[in-house]
């Protein structure tokens, strides 16, 4: 009797065990999250999190081609720059939001308006600061002027998801936050803060009903417990894995590793207008050829990492195939060394938080380590490390490591904020970088901004300012019935994947 | 009876803004919170700009009688970070860590208790001496582990319970018997020394001299009198369960009240900070009253009024 009883109860909890339950039939996804998405409103997300979830509730104005990154055609279907300062889009005319209302270009002039409105205070203000005026001139036609050539514009408008204007005008902001209403291919259906987000597909989507009809994203903050979800079988992806679970994935046959390449380069960034040593242009490529990159890709990072000679990844607009970056060579680390006076050594402080991997830190105390520089680690909460390291006084140490993404594919995202002068980033000082990045934002001309990214990028080998060391690879663990390719921009499209058996 | 509540009731009210004003001065302390909410990249003045729209850059003397305006309202704020009201977000969130903290504590009360009893009226017998290691290993297990190693064996290899989430009956298991653990432990330790002490008494030789039978001298009068010193230890590991579920909850992926402290702490979301330790120290004080009145009802030796007898 009690064994029958406890045959029972197992089974009871096996049942229970399984997760969320679903219509005969439909299919369901369950995705963990490493957070918990604080707003699902696109005009004030400054989160990967949030990022993750409402995009799949919204359209979004232009698509990134995840094969050639190229910049296509989504709710906008045609463009064109009249003058260097006005550009006119025309739109889609059959996309309509979950309510009914069809979609026009003045919730697009909407959707951007409110994020330029500085008492909105959105976080992304700076990416779109550059637009001086946004009109709707008809149904689907939209005229953005800016106040200068800014020639990321189309880049940052992929990031533009599309909100209604009406919706939003009926509703205030906390209920428009915690009931997001899109044109996208995912409805909200619930959301419990800290727990989960449920979204279920729209049959009549304008791209075609998504194979997936439901997924929840739910927040799930330690890794371990994210792998344990695959392992049991209550979630079907998990991000931000580490190369520690790897191994783990790799040996579970129910389960797949999906590495995909982003945008995001790792660095190590030097104080060069600081009182420390680091001034000498000499001591920082010396410390460039110590710092020995493809080790700690191959050991570290269990290989998942590509090398990078600039901080940009082949894929940016700008990137510049010759730039020779720094390769390993102890000797010549320890003749730069000597030349700039410090043949007995010297000792560096590595600002850092643990925000980033410390294993990598440390690593790098090590290899530097072996050029006779003794480096001490000085670690910060990542508020109190932002706040050291902008400071205009260049006083918060000699390096720091750390990954750019611009979420724009173009260098003008990356080495104008990393190294213009006055930049909070940037602890560096060059008129000749300075001239040739504001020369390559000022033009729409491709091939002028090509060259003059090319002599950016030279001086910034020449002075040293940062060692570029990898182009980060996200790590997915994926029940291995996921169909699905991560992007470079790492957008986690629902309506992309497919659930086979 | 009726002063005694009036003076802790007052006490409570200056206990409250007591810790609402250390919270206030102790996250602006901990820097600003605009840095950490805009991309890489974003240029000084548009920092600036938001700081001024969300009111940081004011003295510091007016954000607080701002603070303690919207406190007497029970306004709290709105959170930068969620763009939801503070306080409404924290009760949404407290359920889930009462739950969580009431199942764990039931648990290690159930087990505990009668582990130590049992422990303590057979002192040097087969049953102590197995039971002590056990207490001492409970002790030594941190929740991070203890929560991991349930994952792994029940979750993932048996398949029995979900490895994480809420909502279900099931999801609640294992983050209460990680959670219960450590107090289990605690309670069975003090029960156990709490009986022993007792044990030796006068009157307990007496009761057994009179006939008594040795199950009712340990339930009538030993347990009685051993209440005092286990009750207290039990209501303070009540505040330690609060405040030790934040690793349970984050392992566990349990919506709790503590994973938001975490968060909104590793984020300056400063009214979240506050509103979590102002509902926090709300139920540490309510937790106190209520033990202090048990005491009244457990010993009739305790007067209530406060005032010497």
């Amino acid at each position: 009797m009690a064994i029958r009883i406890l045959a029972a109860l197992a089974l009871a909890l096996t049942v229970a065990a399984a997760g969320p339950t679903m219509t005969t039939g439909a299919t369901a996804l369950t995705v963990d999250l490493q957070g918990d998405p604080a707003t699902l409103d696109p005009g004030r997300q400054y989160d990967t999190n949030s990022y993750d979830v409402y995009r799949n509730i919204y359209d979004n104005f232009l698509h990134r081609n995840p094969q050639t990154s190229a910049i296509e055609a989504d709710v906008a279907t045609a463009w064109t720059a009249v003058s260097p300062t006005e550009w006119h889009f025309t739109i889609r005319n059959d996309v309509r939001f979950h309510d009914g209302t069809p979609l026009v270009a003045a919730d697009v002039e909407a959707s951007l308006a409110r994020i330029l409105d500085r008492q909105f205070n959105s976080p992304q203000y700076a990416n779109f600061s550059a637009i001086a005026t946004v009109k709707a001139t008809g149904p689907d036609t939209l005229t953005i002027i800016t106040s200068r050539p800014y020639p990321v514009l189309l880049a940052q408008l992929v990031n533009l998801s599309i909100v209604s204007k009406a919706y939003m005008q009926a509703h205030d902001q906390p209920y428009a936050n915690a009931h997001p209403m899109g044109s996208g291919p995912y409805r909200f259906a619930a959301w419990l803060r800290g727990d989960h987000v449920t979204l279920r597909a729209v049959p009549a989507y304008w791209r075609g009903r998504p194979q997936i009809d439901e997924v929840t994203f739910r927040t799930v903050p330690e890794t371990a417990t994210r792998v344990a979800d695959l392992q049991s079988g209550r979630a079907q992806l998990a991000l931000g894995l580490t190369s520690d679970d790897v191994k783990t994935i790799k040996r579970d046959p129910k389960l797949q590793l999906l590495g995909g390449a982003t945008e995001r380069v790792a660095y190590l960034a030097f104080n060069a207008l600081g009182p420390g040593p680091l001034r000498d242009v000499r001591a920082r490529a010396a410390i460039a050829h110590a710092v020995d990159a493809a080790s700690l890709i191959r050991i570290l990072l269990a290989g998942y990492a590509r090398s990078v000679t600039e901080l940009l990844t082949s894929r940016h607009f700008g990137h510049d195939p010759k730039i020779p970056g720094y390769p390993h060579d102890l000797a010549k680390a320890n003749q730069l060394l000597a030349e700039s006076g410090h043949a007995g050594g010297l000792t560096l402080v590595f600002t850092t938080s643990p925000t980033y991997d410390q294993r990598i830190i440390q690593a790098i105390q090590g290899q530097l380590e072996q050029a006779g520089v003794t480096v001490k680690i000085q670690s910060y909460d990542f508020g109190t490390y932002l706040q050291k390291i902008q400071s205009p006084q260049h006083d918060w140490g000699d390096l720091r490591y750390g990954q750019w993404s611009c979420s724009c594919l173009d260098a003008d995202g990356v080495i104008y904020p990393l190294f213009h002068t006055g930049s909070i980033w940037s602890s560096y000082s060059d008129p000749a970088f300075d001239k040739a990045v504001d020369d390559a934002r000022s033009t729409l001309d491709a091939a002028a901004r090509r060259a003059a990214y090319s002599t950016a990028l030279n001086v910034l080998q020449r002075d040293v300012p940062a060692v570029p060391l990898w182009e980060v690879v996200a790590l997915y663990g994926a029940d291995r019935h996921l169909h699905w390719h991560p992007t470079v921009d790492e957008q986690l499209f629902v309506a992309d994947m497919a659930l086979g058996q | 009876m009726g002063r005694f509540m009036a003076g802790r009731l007052l006490q409570a009210v200056l206990v409250l803004w007591g810790v609402s004003t250390i919270v206030f001065v102790i996250v602006r302390l901990s820097g600003d919170p605009v840095a950490l909410m805009v991309p890489q990249g974003t240029p000084a003045d548009v920092i600036a700009q938001m700081r001024h729209t969300l009111g940081l850059d004011r003295p510091l003397h007016v954000q607080y009688l701002r603070f303690l305006a919207g406190l007497a309202r029970g306004d709290l704020g709105t959170s930068y970070v969620q763009d939801a009201p503070a306080l409404p977000l924290v009760l949404q969130r407290l359920p889930y860590t009462i739950e969580l903290t009431a199942a764990a504590f039931g648990l290690a009360l159930a087990v505990g208790l009668p582990l130590g009893v049992a422990a303590g009226t057979r002192r040097g017998g087969a049953f102590d001496r197995l039971a002590l290691p056990l207490i001492l290993i409970g002790q030594a297990m941190p929740s991070f582990w203890t929560g991991l190693l349930l994952i792994l064996i029940v979750s993932v290899r048996w398949h029995l319970l979900p490895s994480s989430g809420s909502g279900t009956p099931q999801t609640l298991v294992l983050p209460s018997i990680t959670l219960a653990w450590l107090s289990l432990a605690t309670i069975a330790r003090m029960s156990r020394s709490a009986v022993l002490e007792e044990a030796s008494r006068d009157y307990v030789r007496t009761a057994h001299a009179k006939g008594v039978s040795p199950r009712r001298v340990v339930v009538a009068h030993v347990l009685r009198n051993a209440a005092i010193p286990i009750l207290t230890i039990a209501a303070l590991d009540v505040a330690n369960l609060l405040g030790g579920a934040v690793i349970t909850e984050t392992i566990f992926a349990w919506p709790g009240m503590g994973r938001l402290a975490v968060e909104a702490i590793q984020a300056r979301d400063y009214t979240v900070v506050q509103a979590v330790v102002i509902v926090g120290t709300a139920i540490f004080v309510l937790t106190t009253l209520v033990t202090d009145v048990l005491y009244g009802v457990l010993d009739p030796r305790v007067a209530l009024a406060g005032a010497p007898s």
